[in-house]
């Protein structure tokens, strides 16, 4: 079986913090993205996400530990740390961050800015970049001309999508997005998921999309993995997690989106997830779960199948009710 | 972290109560090693200059030895150029910088101070007329102006802290101006003010206990320019000449030509003590501006990278 | 062309400034307390010479005719008369101003090209023993007044390095034979180093702070890391990204400290005896020769308000986004 596009095993992450002691960030996560498919990864903030995006890329801070497997097309990059993870970056993957509007350099313009790593990694430069430029800014739906401009010439849907023309520059095969719709209105939220998922169907993209909003992922992803304190608590396909939800965090989480047309109130989570800096025993997320017994404060749940290709952490994933 | 619930907003923070506000100053300070070592130091000098007549008996400027005699165990710091002990000189000489220094700082504290919280608070024409007097004092030069009024109107001690004092109040107007308008928008201003409340009491209730802590960083750092500045004027021979300050020490050392003497122990102690003075104040004051307006920003960019652990390692130091 | 009306504002405003500067110039002057003739210091000066210069330089008008007078007098380049040699004022400071130029301008750049380099060292190496020598270094040296340092260069370092310590040239230079170019030139260096290194060791300090300051809040942005993932290594980064942004503020800084340096180089002319503007007005002050004062600080003000508008200028050249 050919290994899928991005293959992800056992990732761990620690943080040295300031005073002494480790921030396990990341704990145990695993998932492979397919060509062409789009994984979402959704979770609360500080739940993991982004340090885990930032660890395919290799721009963990020197506080970071990393642990695991990182393979692109088979290949294992993460053993030799940077210097195995340098040759690959954007060449292969390729992020738009999190409030990509400010991940323009304000004092070169646009074009510039998107034309630079196709000249470093020798892909494109001179009037061929240019032409790459323009044709990267139509395909993300910006006027050609605007390569000329400055970042805050433009506005800030504008700059997302520029962000992602930037990302797109070396024609990567993995792109990972971290929130890039956040701080956007509907419409041009719209527009983004749209081109993203246009993308990924067309040119084959893997699409890793990090969202705190699950409504966009069960609308734009393939799959989706829910994360909880560092570890992924549920996994599959979007339908299944959306038709047949088998944890309780996940289910927590869609009867939490506000539906237009429920009468429903809306539900909120009490409490906050569990400080990382200690070790956990038992099911991270019993304090806050409804369903939570005896056995989910003492023993730690561990991913087990629920479907076809679909895995949950839950002791009780087996029994739970399927959510409409 | 928040849990997931969306539409709430967090209701503003009360207004921080005066004794908030100076926690809020003093335990950075008392956080930082070097911080203390400071205040240390600056209390050490304000210890001089207070208890100065007591320490030293007689006058000061009178000649005790030879006209710059080395240091020995009568005169620990050798005599000047008039044969007066530099140490009595010194002291003396505390009193009347730092005397300076704090008085100056003030005067521009208050004038600074006054026409910024005017200017935020109120905005409008009076903001922007403010502002305009403001831009024109900054870009005329600081010192040379100091220098010539100096020398116009006169040497007395008083007559340069009030130099000093109208010059350097353009620095705080600015940064308390930018505060007095952050604060204005809060919300608990603006429903105070929706509940009548009175301009004076809207700026004595709520505004000055948050500019306050920025205002006192401030005049800390201003203590640091004015001893500085009294340096300036009083080695042109524009000083107070009856009056003894580090500054006039070494216009002395320079006029009594303590350089071809030989005669280090004229020249450089009074720097020395101007210098840690200065430093003193600048690391109080830099402690209370950070603590005021924290950087958190780490970079992005390290020499260092992250480390990769081969899988079946677990780290050491997780606490239980 | 961008932002015409920025530069046009600013020139304007500069135009403003230079009016403000005359008439507090004028005002300073002409509200002395007492008459500056007779406080005039010269033997042998009769009463008839007095009043007679106070004929002459119109003590006798109201003050708004003296001011007229005096625009139209500026107008025309006449600064009045010395009091002292009764020499037009005008060709007094012409001399002076040649000196103190390139001993200034020697120093600044000094202090700009040492502050940028140990602030651009110390952000890099933040929080390593570099640094904080870095900081301390450029902290003591801020603290300690020009004058000062002076003192102690002459005391223990002059000797060492066996530079002269006063005047602006040899006086026996010339004499026997005739020197060449070379030979002044260097003569005339030797005497500049002192004074130039003093003032401009007691200003680096300031710039070392600041561009540290501005380095580390620049490092932190988004798009330094966006150039890294993009794979620019992070001395391309810093060269590419972080200088031209982090720079910025300096140049206003620069502007800013003109203030200081000017107080800075009259007393170090006055330490070193070397004959340059800031000795003049040394002279003039104990002379009590007020035109000549009149005029230097007068020179000196537009000098900076030059100054200022060219930093703004600079700015504006530099950072696209000054647009208003």
């Amino acid at each position: 079986m050919t290994p899928a596009l991005l293959e992800v095993e056992d990732l761990n992450v620690w943080f040295d913090l300031p005073k002494g002691g480790r921030l396990h960030a990341v704990q145990g996560v695993s998932f492979s993205v397919a060509a062409g498919t789009r994984l979402g990864m959704v979770g609360e903030s500080g739940c993991g996400k982004t340090t885990t995006v930032l660890a395919l890329m290799g721009l963990l801070p020197p506080t970071a530990s990393v642990s695991g497997r990182i393979a692109i097309d088979g290949v294992d990059v993460l053993e030799g740390g940077e210097q195995t993870m340098a040759p690959h970056r954007w060449k292969d993957i390729a992020m738009v961050f999190q409030g990509a509007m400010n991940a323009f350099d304000p004092v070169k313009r646009i074009g510039e800015q998107i034309a630079e790593p196709m000249a470093l990694h020798g892909v494109a430069s001179g009037k061929e970049a240019a032409a790459r430029v323009r044709a990267l800014l139509e395909t993300v739906g910006i006027s050609p001309d605007r390569a000329r401009s400055y970042p805050h010439e433009l506005s800030g849907g504008m700059r997302q999508r520029a962000a992602i023309a930037m990302a797109l520059a070396c024609t990567p095969r993995i792109l990972l997005a971290d929130e890039p719709t956040t701080a956007l209105d509907v419409m041009v939220q719209a527009q983004i998921l749209e081109l993203l998922t246009h993308l990924s169907d067309e040119l084959g993209l893997a699409l890793v999309f990090v969202t705190h909003d699950l409504p966009i992922v069960a609308q734009t992803c393939t799959h989706a993995a829910v994360m909880y304190a560092g570890k992924i608590v549920e996994q599959g396909p979007t339908d299944a997690l959306y038709h047949a939800t088998r944890h309780p965090y996940t289910r927590l989480l869609w009867a939490a989106t506000p539906d237009l047309e429920s009468q429903d109130d809306v539900v909120s989570i009490p409490g906050v997830p569990p400080r990382l800096d200690h070790a956990i025993v038992g099911c991270p997320f019993a304090p806050r779960c409804d369903r939570a017994e005896a056995r989910c404060v003492a023993e730690r749940p561990e991913l087990r199948t629920v479907g076809e290709g679909h895995v949950s952490a839950c002791h009780f994933a087996e029994s739970l009710e399927v959510v409409a | 972290m928040s849990p997931v619930q969306p539409g709430v907003s967090t209701p503003e923070a009360p207004p921080p109560t005066p004794s908030l506000a100076f926690r809020a100053l003093a335990s950075p300070v008392l956080r930082n090693k070097t911080a203390m070592v400071a205040v240390g130091v600056l209390g050490f000098f304000v210890f001089l200059a207070v208890a100065g007549p007591l320490l030293i008996e007689g006058d000061p400027k009178a000649q005790v030895g030879a006209v710059f005699e080395p240091p020995s165990w009568e005169f620990p710091l050798g005599t000047d150029g008039g044969g007066a002990s530099m140490v009595s000189m010194l002291v003396a000489g505390a009193r009347v910088s730092l005397l300076i220094g704090f008085a100056a700082a003030a005067i521009s504290a208050l004038i600074g101070g006054t026409v910024g919280i005017v200017s935020g608070f109120f905005g409008g024409r009076t903001d922007v007329a403010l502002m305009r007097v403001t831009d024109y004092f900054l870009v005329i030069p600081d010192v040379p102006l100091m220098i010539v009024i100096a020398a116009l109107f006169g040497r007395s001690t008083w007559n340069i802290i009030v130099i000093i004092g109208i010059i350097y109040w353009t620095f705080t107007a600015r940064l308390l101006r930018a505060q007095t308008k952050s604060v204005r928008e809060r919300v608990y201003v603006q429903r105070a003010r929706a509940l009548g409340a009175r301009n004076s009491r809207l700026v004595v209730r709520h505004v000055l206990p948050q500019v306050t802590p920025l205002l006192i960083a401030n005049t800390v750092l201003l203590i640091a320019y004015a001893i500085f500045a009294e340096t300036f004027i009083t080695f042109l021979g524009l000083g107070d000449p009856s009056s003894i300050s580090w500054g006039r020490l070494i216009e002395n050392a320079f006029t009594d030509d303590a350089i071809i003497n030989n005669a280090w122990w004229a020249v450089i102690p009074p720097g020395i003590c101007v210098m840690l003075v200065v430093l003193a104040c600048t690391i109080i004051g830099q402690t209370l501006e950070e603590a005021l307006n924290p950087r958190l920003r780490t970079g992005h960019l390290s020499v260092r990278r992250f480390r990769v652990l081969p899988r079946s390692v677990q780290p050491e130091h997780q606490k239980p | 062309m961008r932002g015409t009306d920025y530069v046009v504002k600013r020139v304007l405003f500069a135009v403003g400034t230079v009016f403000v500067a005359i008439t507090l110039n004028f005002v300073l002057f002409r509200s002395l307390s007492g008459d500056a003739v007779s406080a005039l210091r010269c033997r042998g000066c009769s009463q008839e010479f007095k009043e007679f210069q106070r004929r002459e330089l119109g003590l006798d008008k109201s003050k708004w005719e003296q001011y007229k007078i005096y625009l139209v007098d500026l107008a025309h380049g006449d600064m009045g008369r010395s009091l002292r040699t009764e020499e037009p004022v005008r060709s007094i400071l012409w001399e002076p101003i040649k000196t103190t130029v390139p001993m200034v301008a020697l120093g600044t750049l000094f202090a700009i090209v040492f502050g940028i380099a140990t602030g651009v060292v110390a952000a890099w190496r933040r929080g390593t023993a570099t640094d904080k020598a870095t900081l301390w270094g450029g902290l003591g040296f801020y603290s300690m007044p020009p004058q000062w340092l002076g003192l102690v260069i002459v005391l223990f370092i002059a000797g060492w390095l066996g530079l002269p310590t006063s005047g602006v040239k040899d006086p026996t230079l010339g004499i026997l034979d005739d020197p060449g170019v070379i030979e002044v030139a260097v003569d005339r260096l030797e005497h500049m180093v002192l004074p130039a290194l003093t003032l401009g060791l007691v200003v680096f300090g300031e710039y070392t702070l600041i561009v540290r300051s501005a380095m580390l809040e620049t490092l932190g942005e988004d798009y330094i890391l966006t150039s890294r993932a993009k794979g620019l290594s992070n001395w391309a980064t810093v060269w590419k990204h972080g200088f031209r942004n982090a720079m910025l503020p300096v140049i206003t800084l620069v502007a800013l400290s003109l203030g200081f340096i000017i107080g800075g180089a009259i007393t170090v002319e006055y330490v070193f005896s070397y004959p340059g503007i800031g000795l003049l007005i040394v002279e003039a002050i104990d002379q009590r020769d007020y035109p000549v004062l009149q005029a230097a600080f007068l020179l000196l003000t537009l000098s900076v308000i030059l100054f200022n508008l060219l930093a703004d200028l600079l700015y504006f050249k530099f950072d696209p986004r000054v647009t208003e």
